[in-house]
């Protein structure tokens, strides 16, 4: 008998995730957009991936829901944090992982995990989106570029500006500043970037540093992001094209774990 | 991965709660003609408080931090704390500072009755910079003179005799003013009496307290013991709060008997430490009994006195045990000792985890749960969540954040144990 075919929708601050996998194999993932109707940008995100893996709803057998919108997946049968499926899903790609940061829309977190992806301790950053791919945002409109941009631009930065991480609002300020002395926009790139790996350090000393690191979330896709968290860790953190998904991955599997279970399915959606 | 639906957080409360709210009530329905020379009215703080001097002076004794609390309960502490704001004061003062000063601008009105002006301020807890400040305020509002009562930090588990020395002679110098300022004579006699009415409370507090012992716990040490806290600080000397406590410990024998728990099923055992989000109370105890989450044990309510771990006024040693009593609040202590409270607590009351609520508000409580958080997971070896929120501002409590961190936290409780029943999450 096939293993069943499961859904992990991680709805976050600023996009939702999908992945579907069976038996430990992706099938298919999507990444989109999250507006003011959480319940429907959910709904659309399963359907994309369902899409790109030539499947239907009809073919899940279980689906679970993460993220800050996971009480909007309405249509799932189990809702569990994003800390546990960052932890689960960074264990699978990355089986060594030890510490987990994931750094998201609105939050940056530092998760220690165990040898099966459970979480051992975990540390947040705490109502501000200072250090967060929010704060990237609103630094790359400062500056006019897409937040997209950002990473490839501070891989040529010669001489790092210094940028504050404390607030966000103070941080746009200082870009402007510097804008206004003529400085080399790269180098204030990597300057935020540099910043954030900072701010992050102070989140991953609470849980404590361990070997090895698997960086998430959105701001992993950010290459220039990634070497200044290497350079402030001294260490080389694991990235995956699909870094962005451990969330909606990790929700999968624990699907999976449920799907495979006596009385699972039972559940109403 | 899995909470239970559960009621209201309260549905398994009984007697208990119910006098409770009568002795709230018909203590705000004295405060309304109290005041002026014949029913004078003093205020003090909860910490090391000396009500039972006042009462034997005729005192009517108010708590403005039990007031503000209360207004914060009861979803009235915002309008309060914006006008105080007007005044000037800043964000980050304490909010129970800030609703006071905006209630009594406003005419000391409040739902639950008009509070009234101060005739004598004791400053009885002088660990905190903020409240002689906030005394010194509402000195100037009412007109009120203030007297300092000056407790020093206890650095060890046993106070100096030099300490007791000290606070001794302060009391006899506040028993001369409080004399001067009724036109009574101190009489022994009555502290003594009343001395005897505390420890009889204090004996059925602590005894309440220690309930969380059990396994299941029949009580909440600290959602359900915020509610009781209000006889020991607030009634304490008087036979009402002597005997609201036996009625409160035959009410847990009931329970045990019908098997009437907190939590329908005790699935963690949590040691609860740091001041309660009172603007967001139900909720913020619903998001732990969703998970069968019930505190065994809890810091908080200890601030007005650890009378858990022995302490009892002693009528033979009147003004030597009111000393003592004031050395001894939970706040009080310096962080060794409090870690090690917390520490005994873990492992007498045998928890699975510490649950640390830090509030905005207030540095002189919250400074330093950060490096307690550490201390509980390193060198305890037991986990710790550390929230944030406030007290009395509604404006500091982000639940979605608060409950991610908590749900997220007991998911990983749960990892531990290997425990993964089904269901769906709340």
């Amino acid at each position: 008998m096939a293993a069943p075919i499961v859904a992990g929708v991680d709805v976050g601050s600023t996009t939702a995730k999908c992945a579907i996998l069976q038996d430990g194999r992706i099938l298919g993932t999507s990444l989109s957009p999250v507006g003011v109707d959480i319940v429907r940008d959910a709904e659309r995100s399963l359907d994309a991936a369902l899409v790109e893996a030539h499947l239907t709803r009809k073919d899940l057998a279980f689906i679970a829901g993460t993220g800050y919108g996971r009480y909007k997946v309405r249509f799932g049968q189990l809702v569990i944090t994003e800390i546990s499926c960052h932890a689960k899903g960074a264990v699978f790609l990355f089986p060594k992982t030890r510490l987990v940061v994931d750094i998201g829309g609105q939050d940056t977190k530092a998760i220690r995990v165990n040898a099966s992806g459970e979480v051992v301790d975990f540390a947040m950053n705490d109502k501000c989106a200072a250090g967060t791919g929010r704060f990237l945002d609103v630094c790359a409109g400062a500056l006019g570029y897409d937040v997209s941009e950002l990473g490839a631009l501070s891989l040529a930065a010669r001489k790092p500006m210094k940028v504050t991480s404390t607030c966000t609002v103070f941080a746009e300020s200082e870009v402007q500043s510097y804008l206004a002395r003529g400085k080399d926009p790269k180098d204030i790139i990597a300057g935020l970037h540099a910043s954030i790996a900072n701010r992050s350090l102070s989140l991953i000393q609470r849980v404590g540093i361990e070997e090895e690191v698997t960086f998430t979330g959105g701001v992993s896709r950010n290459e220039g992001m990634v070497q200044a968290l290497n350079a402030r860790l001294g260490t080389k953190v694991n990235v995956n094209p699909l870094s962005q998904h451990i969330g909606a991955i990790g929700a999968a599997l624990f699907a999976a774990e449920r799907a495979a279970a006596p009385d699972a399915g039972k559940v109403a959606a | 991965m899995s909470a239970t639906a559960t009621p209201t957080p309260g549905a398994f409360l009984g007697s208990g709660r119910e006098r409770q709210k009568q002795l709230v009530d018909e203590y705000y329905a004295r405060l309304q003609t109290a005041g002026g020379p014949k029913n004078p009215v003093a205020y003090a703080f909860v910490g090391g408080n000396l009500t039972e001097i006042l009462r034997a002076f005729g005192y009517e004794v108010v708590f403005p931090e039990i007031v503000a609390l209360n207004c914060a309960i009861k979803h009235e502490s915002l309008p309060n704390i914006l006008n105080a704001e007007a005044m000037g004061y800043g964000l980050d003062i304490c909010g129970y500072v800030k609703n006071d000063i905006g209630m009594h601008m406003n005419g000391g009105q409040t739902s639950f009755g008009r509070i009234p002006k101060a005739d004598l301020l004791v400053c009885s807890f002088s660990g905190c910079y903020v409240y002689v400040k906030w005394w010194e305020a509402l000195a100037e509002i009412h007109g009120a003179p203030m007297v300092t009562f000056d407790v020093p930090y206890m650095r060890t588990e046993k106070p100096y005799k030099e300490d007791i020395e000290y606070l001794v002679a302060q009391l006899r110098e506040f028993i001369a003013t409080l004399e001067k300022k009724t036109g009574r004579s101190f009489d022994m006699a009555e502290l003594k009496r009343t001395l005897a009415h505390s420890r009889r409370a204090e004996e059925g507090w602590a005894k309440f307290l220690q309930r969380g012992l059990a396994r299941p716990s029949p009580i909440e040490a600290y959602f359900e013991a915020v509610f009781y806290m209000f006889p020991i600080n607030v009634l304490r000397g008087t036979p009402e709060a002597a005997d609201f406590y036996e009625l409160v410990n035959k009410e847990i024998d009931e329970r045990i008997r019908e098997g009437r728990y907190p939590v329908p099923e005790e699935r963690f055992r949590l040691l609860l430490e740091g001041v309660p989000p009172y603007p967001h109370y139900r909720t913020f105890w619903d998001f732990f009994k969703k998970w069968g989450a019930v505190s065994a044990v809890a810091t908080y309510p200890k601030v007005g006195g650890l009378f858990d771990l022995g302490f009892r006024h002693d009528p033979s040693r009147p003004l030597e045990s009111i000393a003592e009593y004031s050395l001894g609040a939970y706040v009080n202590q310096s962080w060794q000792m409090r870690r090690k409270i917390i520490a005994d607590y873990a492992k007498d009351y045998n928890v699975d985890a510490v649950v640390i609520h830090g509030i905005k508000s207030c540095r002189s409580f919250t400074a330093g749960q950060g490096d307690l958080r550490e201390y509980v997971t390193k060198e305890l070896g037991l986990p710790a969540l550390y929230i944030e929120s406030d007290h009395e501002d509604p404006r500091y409590f982000a639940a979605a954040q608060i409950k991610n961190r908590m749900d997220a936290f007991f998911e990983s409780l749960e990892h531990r144990r290997k425990v993964a029943p089904m269901g769906r999450l709340p």
